[in-house]
């Protein structure tokens, strides 16, 4: 595989861990403050 | 997530992600390194960062604790040991893959790998204590005590045992002439870096001691 085409691919994968991890802390932040707002 | 004081989440989230993107495709290939394997440092140093920086807040906390008895102290320094341990291993898990590039072997029983798995068991050892001691208060006060031991350890094991002996690891940011030997545009890549995972560090952080005020406030209504 070419290095730029196997850059774009690590890219790729890392941004969606990131987006994945994101996506789960704003849905965690969200439930705590229902909770905190049920308290 | 709809409060209008989240809005540096949402940025955070943008933020990062521009980081990503900044680390493959704007700093430019390293010099000295095989093939691209030095990007690694725009993920690997943040995280060191962000574990010396939670083990530092764990200590804050834990001296709290001894001065105040509050459970939410003890809950803070727990908070920032438990991201404190995560970021560490991360760190050794990205630390181990660019050796395994560079040296072709994940673990080459270097000063700072040899180093690093102390300081992990030296944490690790916090988590042990606390699930050993069923009591709350004498679990709080004795990690706590152990947090400020385990915190002595933590700067000779960061930064003074691997300067102190050979090592493969690359020179530091700030090297041992006092200079940053770095291309601009990967330094503007790693301060934005740092900055991204100090600010999840901060969001993991809150998001970790308000789940746990929630917890005490319901534990306390229990016991009432």
């Amino acid at each position: 595989m070419p290095a730029q085409e196997s850059l774009f691919w690590v890219a790729a994968v890392t941004g969606v861990i990131w987006v994945g991890v994101f996506v789960y802390l704003v849905k965690l932040d969200r439930r705590i403050r229902r909770i905190e707002e049920g308290e | 997530m709809t409060e209008r004081k989240d809005w540096w989440k949402w940025l955070l989230g943008l933020w990062i992600l521009a980081v990503v993107w900044a680390a493959f495709f704007y700093a430019p290939t390293a010099r000295g390194f095989k093939g691209e394997s030095a990007r690694i440092v725009f993920f690997h140093v943040p995280q060191a960062w962000v574990a010396v920086l939670a083990f530092c807040v764990n200590l804050v906390a834990s001296l709290r604790y001894l001065r105040r008895h509050d459970a939410l102290d003890d809950a803070r320094a727990a908070a920032a040991a438990r991201l404190g341990l995560v970021f560490c291993i991360l760190a050794t898990v990205t630390g181990s893959l660019f050796a395994h590039v560079m040296w072709n072997s994940f673990w080459n029983w270097d000063p700072r790998e040899i180093s690093i798995a102390i300081l992990l068991l030296v944490y690790a050892a916090y988590f042990a204590l606390r699930e050993a001691i069923a009591d709350e208060e004498r679990r709080a006060s004795l990690s706590a005590a152990y947090a400020v031991l385990a915190f002595v350890t933590m700067p000779f094991l960061v930064f003074v045992v691997p300067r102190i002996y050979f090592s493969l690891h690359p020179d530091t940011i700030i090297n041992t002439k006092g200079s940053m030997d770095m291309e601009s545009r990967m330094f503007q890549v790693l301060m934005a870096s740092l900055m991204g995972f100090t600010g999840l560090f901060v969001w993991l952080y809150t998001l970790d001691v308000r789940a746990a005020r929630i917890a005490l406030a319901r534990r306390r209504r229990q016991e009432d």
